[in-house]
């Protein structure tokens, strides 16, 4: 086994690695303000996919600049999702109930999509898409440079926005404690309701570039979501950079096994390692411990 | 309290319930004999995946069949009978398919089953209707498992797939040793359909001198191909044959392969390039350019009835002759069998039917000659190679079949 | 709280009792078979979830080693195909229990929210060894014998085993909830580190309940191979069983006796039968969230407790109203 394979794995792990932090970061805010587990965000994830599809397709808009116009109707679909449904979940079973309700709200997607978009398997194109740049004796795809800037360019602003606005510390607020933080005269509700819409809008950029590296219909949403739960665990449900590691992390170490071991045994071996960790550090890497149980 | 009244009232309730169930019921019944009344129509009962995993080729397989019964129709019927179809969607998950074909059979009682999509819900869906005597001739269940089972009423129309690289593996032998490319990548997802073909091809390509510069297996729900191509991408051999099934698969290797610049001589895939335009609209016509793929049909194929179904097709749903996936072809075989073997039995009594296929020589479909073993295996098909060609889609091996084009061989690189 | 009188349970034993006699057509008896199934997986699914609250998402897990046992044995035990491999199905059942006792000690370490993706990963560990290990047959999965029992009669012993099954699950879930042990894993529900702090042993009371679960569900799983004739690793081993299950034990009400298996019949019963009818698999996929959609938002605790509430509420109006007067001639009050 090559040295060069092994560092190729390593910085695809790294780029790839960043786009599905960018899909659990969304998931795992929610988490964090809300406790809730939005199953949803797979199927949602697909459906950025699909607008990019539609915007590129059939009007000609570059995937990248389309980006504009998904991002804030993702951000609507989330507000939306958020007020008919979420709300109206009471406290007890909350978090249980969360899962039911995002189900089924991602099956009425997946009809949805399938009806519009029909089962074909598409992907998304652009000149970036196939071509590559060679760095250090290594090809590497420009959608894979793209999208690593583009989800450090979203983190950033997201990080920004949490620890640098006040908006942003009345979600940390409600993160840490939501009556404290209603008793200090944050409207908790409007917190929950754009925290969820914020969740779901990252999903726009994900699904976009995922979209460009993976061929993908609406059943694709299955794997994806329960990729983007095992590493919100793996990284501790409701931390951000967490979330963060613990992507970069499971894609890389999925990615050098394949090239030092076999493909067949990445997953198996990621989840190992997650058993591992949660056996010993049952909130994750870096989540919460938890005192009473919610 | 109330108590009585409450026994009273559920009693009424559960009695009004059980006398609807059994309005519903029809007795269960399963007519296997051929006595229908003239002129009436025959019905045949499918259950096919038009949504879930299988959704792609399953539609194609619709397709396929509803072509065959368009033509039949055309022609004055089966035995004069008007051919109905009826298509129940299993979603590809076999609880269901067996539940269709148990509804298909005693509630609808239809005359004839054909198969559904996959060796995974042909063998399943094969014993729940031999259990009432019925045949299952289905173009989809190849891989050796499904015949391993030993069942009697099962009939596989296309070749089993454990052969299909054989004429490819065969033509890479056959080239002069100058010419002959000296090594090769083995990567293949572990799928039933894919994982037999591997070993046979590579024991013939091995023994011409080819060298293994990579072998692995992948899972079959891998989504981020990228490090896998890239390994083998790195092995930089002459030859990669590639263990698909369908067409994403395919496309993210060959756009690994190309962001990695890397273009090999000879790239053929099992599944996924033989889907017409699934494939090319996904992939681009450039980069489809010299892709093979092992098959039992294709579009300029001048079997029997294959020019009228292409044409047929094109008609209905547009397109070319390139353009059309191989499954098309499979289904409208599966009709073909079924219908040689309703005149040749004067009927549609499932029990002669299936004595009747066991020992018929001489059936012949889109797909070539039909001859089924005890197993219900046609052994009597021929493999091709086919390989994209600028638009078209061409019959490369065996090379020394008349109907063969010479080999685009090296293939050429990317997107050029 | 006990909803039902013994009356109506004796009344609905008989109904299932004498269903197949009555409606002989195989299609529905088929849909019966696998709705039974899922009945008593739900039961047992919601015997340990429903009461303690950790809500598992890897019953599967359970299921596929029983599917794979019941497999692997008539196979390499050259069995005929028949009565005979109904002995395999308490075997099965022990072998799931068995496999429940390190997956249970590893995933009951941590609290609830992580339980629950913990249980989604050990699924999947279990799901990727059965393709990859050769001798579960790999992704070829493995073929049963063949039963030479004709159509008309097929799905009869399917039928009154699984029956058995959904009967034994319902009488071990009610016993636990009676005994002292079901007030523990209640007491865990209610608050763990209060229960732990009066003394009940937590570890030993969920991994005991996560393992009793387990048995029935992997009888659920030989009986579903034998039934089939075939299994393959991704369908014994299926990630939507896990959420079906959870989902009919919620839908009919978690935590309940009465619940899982209203919601698994109504569910696994409606959703073959949809599909049956509607060819259009999408029209299908909207039909069914949607109706779950409402049913959760509009009875969030699940049908059998919204409808004890309504009920409770009926009658509380029937009552004669508390006036004065009324109150005086109770003779209490000031």
């Amino acid at each position: 086994m090559n040295s060069s394979a092994l560092i190729h794995a390593l910085l695809d792990g790294v780029l790839t690695g960043s786009l599905y932090a960018l899909m659990a970061t969304g998931l795992t805010l929610i988490f964090g303000v809300m406790n809730i587990i939005n199953i949803a965000q797979g199927i949602l994830v697909i459906l950025g996919a699909y607008l990019s599809y539609t915007l590129s397709v059939h009007f000609g808009i570059d995937l990248f600049a389309g980006l504009v116009i998904t991002i804030p109707t993702l951000f609507l679909v989330g507000i939306v999702v958020e007020r008919l449904f979420m709300a109206r979940l009471k406290e007890p079973e909350r978090t249980s109930m969360s899962i039911l309700v995002t189900y089924a709200v991602a099956l009425i997607i997946e009809g949805g999509l399938n009806m519009i978009y029909s089962i074909n398997i598409v992907q998304l194109g652009a000149w970036y898409v196939d071509r590559s740049f060679r760095i250090f004796g290594l090809w590497i795809p420009y959608i894979y440079m793209f999208g690593f800037f583009l989800a450090v360019a979203l983190l950033g602003a997201l990080y920004f926005m949490l620890y640098r606005t006040r908006f942003g510390a009345s979600i940390r607020a409600s993160m840490a404690d939501q009556t404290a933080a209603a008793l200090i005269g944050i409207n908790v509700k409007r917190v929950s309701t754009i925290c969820f819409g914020l969740g779901v809008a990252v999903t726009a950029a994900g699904g976009m570039v995922y979209g460009a590296t993976n061929a993908f219909n609406a059943s694709t949403s299955y794997d994806l979501i329960s990729r983007l739960l095992t590493i919100i665990v793996l990284g501790g449900m409701g931390s951000l950079g967490g979330a963060l590691l613990a992507a970069i992390f499971m894609v890389t170490l999925g990615d050098v096994i394949a090239v030092v071991w076999s493909p067949i045994w990445s997953t198996p071996t990621f989840f190992f390692v997650l058993v591992i960790v949660l056996s010993l550090r049952p909130q994750g890497l870096f989540g919460k411990q938890s005192t009473r149980v919610a | 309290m109330k108590r009585k009244g409450t026994f009273l009232r559920t009693l009424g309730v559960t009695s009004v319930a059980l006398a609807s169930l059994t309005m519903m019921t029809t007795s269960g019944g399963a007519s296997s004999n051929g006595g229908i009344a003239k002129g009436a129509p025959v019905t045949i009962g499918i259950s096919l995946s038009l949504s879930g995993d299988f959704s792609a080729d399953g539609n194609a397989f619709k397709q396929g069949y509803e072509l065959w019964a368009a033509s039949v129709n055309a022609h004055g019927g089966l035995l004069g009978h008007h051919v109905n179809l009826n298509i129940k969607n299993d979603a590809s998950t076999v609880p269901q398919a067996i539940t269709n074909y148990q509804s298909l059979i005693s509630l609808n009682h239809v005359n004839l089953t054909f198969g559904p999509f996959s060796s995974l819900l042909s063998l399943p869906a094969g014993k729940a209707v031999g259990r009432y005597g019925y045949a299952m001739i289905e173009g989809a269940g190849g891989a050796p498992s499904v015949f391993q089972a030993g069942l009697h009423n099962l009939f596989d129309v296309s070749m089993p797939v454990k052969d299909a690289l054989v004429p490819f593996a065969q033509w890479i032998a056959s080239l002069p040793a100058s010419k002959r490319p000296t090594t090769a990548a083995y990567v293949t997802t572990n799928d039933a359909f894919t994982e037999p073909q591997i070993p046979v091809a590579k024991k013939i390509i091995s023994a011409a001198g080819v060298k293994t510069s990579y072998y692995s297996v992948f899972p079959a729900e891998t989504t981020d191909y990228t490090p896998i191509a890239d390994a083998v991408a790195a092995a930089k051999a002459q030859i990669v044959i590639l263990g698909s099934v369908d067409v994403p698969t395919v496309s993210a290797f060959m756009q690994a392969f190309e962001q990695a610049h890397y273009s090999p001589k000879v790239f053929i895939a099992t599944g996924g390039p033989d889907q017409g335009s699934a494939f090319t609209s996904v992939v681009g016509l450039k980069n489809a350019d010299g892709m093979m793929v092992p098959n039992a049909w294709y579009g300029s194929a001048t079997t029997p009835g294959s020019a009228a179904m292409v044409a047929a097709y094109v008609k209905k749903f547009g397109g070319s002759a390139s353009t059309i996936s191989a499954d098309v072809a499979e289904a409208y075989s599966v009709g073909q069998v079924a219908a040689e073997a309703v005149i040749a039995t004067k009927g549609f009594d499932n029990a002669k039917i299936i004595r009747y296929l066991h020992s018929a020589t001489g059936l012949s479909t889109v797909q070539g000659p039909v001859k089924f073993n005890a197993l219900g295996e046609n052994n009597s098909s021929t493999g091709f190679t086919f390989q994209w060609q600028g638009k078209h889609f061409v019959q490369v091996n065996p090379v020394k079949d008349k109907g063969s084009k010479p080999v685009l061989f090296p293939k050429p690189v990317w997107g050029s | 709280m006990s909803k039902l009188k013994p009356s109506l349970w004796t009344l609905a034993l008989v109904v299932f009792a004498i269903f197949p006699l009555i409606v002989t057509n195989p299609t529905f008896t088929t849909i019966a078979v696998f709705t039974l199934l899922f009945m008593a997986c739900t039961t047992s699914w919601n015997m340990f979830s429903g009461y303690s609250g950790y809500v598992s998402l890897g019953s599967a897990i359970f299921y596929g080693c029983g599917a794979y046992t019941m497999a692997l044995v008539s196979t390499h035990a050259h069995m005929a195909g028949g009565e005979a491999q109904f002995w395999l199905v308490p075997l099965a059942g022990l072998v799931a229990m068995v496999v429940a006792i390190p997956v249970g000690a590893v995933a009951l370490r941590v609290r609830r929210h992580t339980f629950v993706v913990i249980t989604i990963a050990l699924f999947f560990v279990f799901q990727l060894l059965a393709i990859n290990f050769s001798f579960t047959g790999g992704a070829a999965g493995i073929s049963l014998p063949l039963i030479p029992w004709l159509f008309n009669y097929y799905n009869l012993p399917f039928y009154y085993v699984a029956l058995g099954l959904v009967i034994f699950a319902t009488l071990l879930s009610a016993g636990v909830r009676r005994s002292r042990f079901g007030l523990q894993l209640l007491a865990i529900r209610d608050d763990e580190d209060r229960a732990l702090g009066l003394g009940v042993r937590v570890t030993a009371v969920k991994l005991t309940g996560f393992t009793m679960s387990a048995f029935t569900i992997g009888m659920a799983g030989a009986l579903y191979a034998m039934f089939i004739g075939q299994i393959y690793p991704q369908f014994v081993f299926d990630p939507t069983f896990d959420i079906t299950v959870a989902l009919m034990a919620f839908f009919g009400g978690f935590g309940t006796l009465l619940g899982p298996l209203l919601g698994g019949l109504i569910l696994e019963s409606s959703q073959q039968y949809l599909t049956l009818t509607f060819t259009n698999g999408s029209l299908y996929l909207i039909l069914f969230g949607v109706l779950f959609l409402l049913v959760i938002l509009f009875m969030p605790q699940g049908i059998v407790v919204r409808v004890s509430q309504l009920w409770a509420q009926r009658n509380r109006r029937r009552e004669t109203p508390l006036t004065p007067d009324a109150v005086a001639a109770m003779g209490v009050g000031h």
